[in-house]
């Protein structure tokens, strides 16, 4: 119940995320006379236009350009203390679920139910992820442009989709049967991959999420490699002007 | 050998340098560092949420403690080798930064209250102690561990 929970909202934020952006293929404003980030003008210039991607980052840039985008990126403290809410719920969030996963592959908890474990610390993930997914939304506000074309912020998107995929896979097939297993010490296999799986999606979230932080990647340090260009939507040539 | 001199001599250690000089060991550490804690606050977590009465309220608190434990020490472990490499990179500018000291200061009360105060307390049982100080021995631990990880965190600030 609560992992359903958790997949709806995880493609929630990314329906809302499409929603948002849809109304806005044609970018209506012009760049010339408004006081916008170098950045983002530059990425209006060369991506903007082009189906979904296109608007997408018009959307975002827009949003960059925002005074509610600007004042989080600028203010002395409120984007260290929103990124430090976002480190501390990690703890209640993926500590938590790395500890149900850890469980579901028999590693720890082995005399603790199952469908106990589930009952009384999912909950808590849910409540975990809820602010994981504010305050790191509130991250990508105060950056939406440069977050939106990093490529670590990308896989982590992708893996935070797969992620949910598998915790409702886990829910519709073996979870159902719970009560037959319920209390092995080492659950059923299907329930030792779903456990495996998401123990590795969520680390590489992590991992991929730390990573935002550096540039090595990023659209305004060319050259890059044209693999890099291609998955980070990044049309180099004007960016270098900067 | 005073305690600057110290953390100068770590500064100037090969494998400080090396992280130093590298553009990606530094975040790869960092990154790993990060997980350790996501592991430390779900071994943490599973145990003082059941002191505080939430969570696992079925199961003896020490039978959690003791799943949670290999957990515990294993990313603790991990934790002070990746913190040990870091702090190698950068241990001029840890010693003139205030939230270092209380990262460590909240880590050496943390470990021992974790492994002194809450053990026996676990070990106790609910029947001999009043609910209310397992309640209070897991808010003690939450915030201990709490105040390393913002620590941490606010190290990254400057």
């Amino acid at each position: 119940m609560q992992l359903r929970l958790l997949a709806s909202l995880c493609c929630l934020v990314l329906a809302i995320c499409y929603l948002a952006t849809a109304r806005t293929t044609a970018p209506a404003w012009g760049n010339a006379g408004r006081q916008i980030h170098v950045f983002s003008a530059v990425s209006l210039q060369t991506g903007a236009s082009q189906g979904i991607g296109g608007s997408l980052l018009a959307f975002f840039s827009r949003l960059g350009d925002s005074s509610w985008s600007v004042g989080l990126h600028e203010s002395r403290y409120a984007y260290d203390l929103i990124e430090s809410v976002h480190v501390w719920t990690l703890t209640l969030f993926f500590g938590l679920a790395v500890m149900f996963d850890l469980r579901l592959l028999g590693w720890t908890m082995r005399t603790v139910p199952v469908s106990e474990v589930s009952r009384r610390l999912l909950p808590w993930t849910v409540v975990g992820f809820v602010v994981m997914v504010i305050s790191g939304t509130l991250l990508f506000t105060a950056i939406p442009v440069r977050s939106y074309q990093n490529i670590f912020f990308r896989t982590k998107m992708i893996m935070l989709l797969l992620a949910g995929l598998n915790v409702w896979i886990f829910h519709s097939g073996v979870y159902r049967r719970v009560a037959t297993w319920d209390v092995a010490s080492v659950p059923p296999r299907a329930a030792r991959v779903a456990g495996g799986l998401s123990l590795v999606l969520w680390v590489c979230i992590v991992l991929s999420g730390r990573m935002i932080a550096y540039n090595w990647f990023d659209c305004d340090r060319q050259p890059q490699r044209p693999i890099v260009n291609f998955l980070t939507s990044c049309v180099p040539g004007q960016s270098e002007e900067h | 050998m005073s305690l600057l001199d110290f953390f100068h001599w770590c500064e100037q250690t090969g494998i400080g340098d090396t992280i130093r000089r590298s553009s990606w060991l530094f975040p790869v550490i960092e990154a790993i560092h990060l997980l350790g804690l996501g592991v430390i606050g779900g071994a943490v977590l599973v145990v003082d949420l059941r002191l505080l009465g939430l969570g696992l309220r079925r199961q003896p608190a020490a039978q959690l403690a003791r799943d949670a434990q290999p957990w515990l020490i294993g990313s603790l472990l991990l934790m002070m080798m990746t913190g040990g490499l870091l702090f190698l990179s950068e241990s001029i500018k840890l010693y003139y930064h205030e939230a270092f000291w209380f990262k460590m200061t909240s880590l050496l009360l943390a470990i021992v209250f974790t492994f002194t105060i809450q053990r026996k307390v676990i070990l106790a049982g609910e029947t001999r102690l009043r609910p209310v100080w397992s309640k209070v021995v897991g808010l003690v631990s939450i915030l201990l561990w709490s105040g390393v990880g913002i620590g941490g965190r606010w190290i990254g600030f400057s």
